[in-house]
């Protein structure tokens, strides 16, 4: 059957086909900001990162700028970062502690809320100009939790978060369960961007095949650092989480600081590590306790959320400004009454393997950027390949192509929605 | 102070300040030229190279309570000598071209560590990209038996993020 984006999927003779130029052209990029970031649930942050009451931060989700607040009762709230008089970003810092926000144009100054608290030279404006909705920060349609994770609508209407999720909410509080006292992100960003499609990272993230291949010298330094693997083999099943979450679950060789020791770690860090699983048996049960400790998950959430809870857990978010070209944020999860010991070893695992300084997210860099360049040869070569697993009986391995067939899916249905 | 003496302190500032440019120089020259075993011994036994990222005070943080982009410890800083030597360390093949611009050296002893401070700008070009990275260096440098070797170095970005760079898979 083809799909209206032109997806081929044939099940019969086994065939994903994605046309290229859903990579490449400058309508559908348009599209995808109509018909999957203006209607889908993004992800604005964690609750963690304002931890105190009075506390904001500012971030761009899909391209718009949202300031990010907590007042002083401790509620949360979610504002377009523009002025309502001529529209100037109203904070301009990246996060801070402050209860009014003054554009610096006018004088403006708003409320955690967002509500005007302050309305320099009144005199100049009608009675009732002041609490005049249309004055007042304009909040982003819909904000929802879901454990500590926040996530924005800018569409009114539409499922609520939980039902968004699906299946990827049980993940989201898999990784709640990893801490009793709750999880938080690490200080430090990773800022950068890639000059390739958006999709290509969703892609990348979730691929467990290229792993032989883009990232042999990481499975080599793995190799060559004495005590660094553990007993684990490298094994695993695709997990379709529907409504176009998908995600891979497998266990690994390396060492997970919850809690999967590894030899490098020593006898005190065994008996920390076994303490740490203990405590998780007798709180969430030996079943469970074994799937958060032993199994790593490479999850993406529709359209843009990655998290992968594997050596560290990372949490990685990113927009399209272009057909070619993205932004990414990538943060570090973590619980909250870890031990300095575990704290670093998390770090030290995070930094060996994850982002631009790494060992391996480099080598992906390049792979997506060098399919973008790829693109350009146009004429016959049109389709790239996502069918690895599809004449397989039974579950699909974490090293076919199921996870991202589940996306595309999604991707097709959102498209075709919009145009209909 | 007679004049005297303080001509001798300036001499000994001048003097350590043109040795310490003289390691960085190499330093730099090194990394352009993809020396990358002797850029390795350049650095003590013990070292450790670092990279922050923009949105933390890159002077005064540590890598074990915040997440940076590079945390390198001695086996590390080998593992990723050895790694860049190889054709699968697919985002340096081909190399790329590579320049170190170090420049507003300043030098100060702390104990037995000297300190310096300096700016860079490091340019890293590969087919159809050239990117810029700009900030300062600060050089932990100790003094074995007459030969000054490094201790620590931590590159300090004085850049909002890392865009649209993407990577750091040279070394800074
Ligand atoms: S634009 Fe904000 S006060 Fe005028
Ligand atoms: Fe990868």
């Amino acid at each position: 059957m083809a799909l209206t984006t032109g997806i081929i999927n044939d099940k019969e003779r086994a065939q994903f086909l994605v046309p290229r130029r859903a990579f490449t052209d400058r309508s559908i990029f348009e599209k995808e900001y109509e018909a999957i970031f203006n209607k889908c649930w993004l992800y604005l942050g964690h609750a963690s990162e304002l931890a105190e009451p009075g506390t904001f931060l500012t971030r761009t989700v899909a391209r718009r700028p949202i300031l990010f607040t907590r007042d002083k009762e401790g509620e949360y709230h979610a504002l377009l970062n523009a002025c309502p008089h001529r529209g100037a970003l109203v904070c301009r810092e990246r996060h801070g502690k402050g209860r009014a926000f003054m554009c610096m144009y006018h004088g403006w100054t708003f409320g955690s809320d967002g509500h005007l608290m302050t309305l320099p030279g009144s005199s100049g404006y009608p009675k009732g100009f002041k609490t005049d909705p249309q004055k007042q920060m304009v909040h982003v349609p819909r904000m929802e939790r879901f454990g500590d994770f926040f996530f924005i609508n800018f569409s009114k209407d539409g499922e609520d978060l939980a039902t968004y999720l699906a299946d990827a909410g049980d993940t989201l509080k898999l990784l709640g369960e990893h801490s009793p006292g709750g999880m938080q992100i690490v200080g430090g960003t990773q800022e950068y961007s890639i000059r390739g499609n958006w999709k290509l990272l969703a892609e990348n993230s979730f691929d467990g095949y290229h792993a032989a291949c883009n990232h042999s010298t990481y499975l080599e330094y793995l190799g060559n650092t004495k005590g660094a693997l553990g007993v684990d083999p490298l094994k695993g099943e695709a997990v379709d989480l529907k409504n176009g979450h998908a995600m891979v679950e497998y266990t690994a060789p390396w060492g997970r600081p919850i809690a999967n020791w590894v030899p490098i770690w020593g006898e005190e860090g065994k008996k920390e590590i076994d303490a740490v699983y203990a405590e998780l048996q007798s709180r969430v049960g030996p079943e469970r306790a074994e799937r958060i400790a032993k199994k790593s998950r490479n999850m993406v959430i529709f359209p843009n959320l990655v998290i992968n809870d594997i050596m560290a857990i990372t949490v990685r978010t990113f927009f399209p400004t272009a057909p070619d070209y993205m932004e990414i944020n990538a943060w570090a999860l973590a619980p909250k009454e870890e031990t300095e010991w575990r704290r670093k070893f998390r770090l030290y695992n995070f930094t060996e393997f994850l982002g631009p300084g790494g060992f391996a997210t480099p080598d992906d860099v390049e792979a997506i950027e060098k399919c973008q360049q790829g693109y350009a040869v146009g004429g016959d070569a049109q389709y790239n390949d996502i069918s690895k697993g599809m004449a397989r009986d039974g579950a699909p391995s974490f090293d076919d192509e199921a996870q991202m067939r589940a996306y595309w899916v999604e991707w097709d249905r959102r498209l075709s929605e919009y145009e209909a | 102070m007679s004049t005297a003496t303080m001509e001798r302190t300036l001499e000994d500032s001048l003097l350590l300040r043109l040795r310490v440019e003289e390691l960085l120089f190499t330093e730099a020259d090194l990394l352009d030229s993809w020396k990358l075993e002797s850029w390795l011994a350049l650095f003590t036994e013990d070292a450790h190279y670092y990279v922050p990222p923009s949105d933390v005070d890159g002077d005064t943080a540590t890598p074990d309570t915040s997440l940076f982009y590079i945390m390198d410890d001695p086996v590390r800083m080998r593992e990723r000598v050895v790694r860049l030597s190889k054709i699968g360390a697919h985002s340096e093949h081909p190399r790329s071209k590579v320049r170190h611009l170090v420049t507003n050296v300043r030098v100060e002893r702390d104990g037995d560590i000297i300190r310096s401070r300096s700016s860079f700008i490091v340019s890293r070009a590969k087919d159809i990209t050239h990117d810029l990275f700009v900030g300062h260096y600060l050089h932990e440098i100790v003094d074995q038996g007459g030969e000054l070797k490094i201790r620590k170095k931590t590159c300090v970005l004085d850049m909002e993020a890392l865009r649209p760079h993407a990577r750091i898979s040279i070394i800074l």
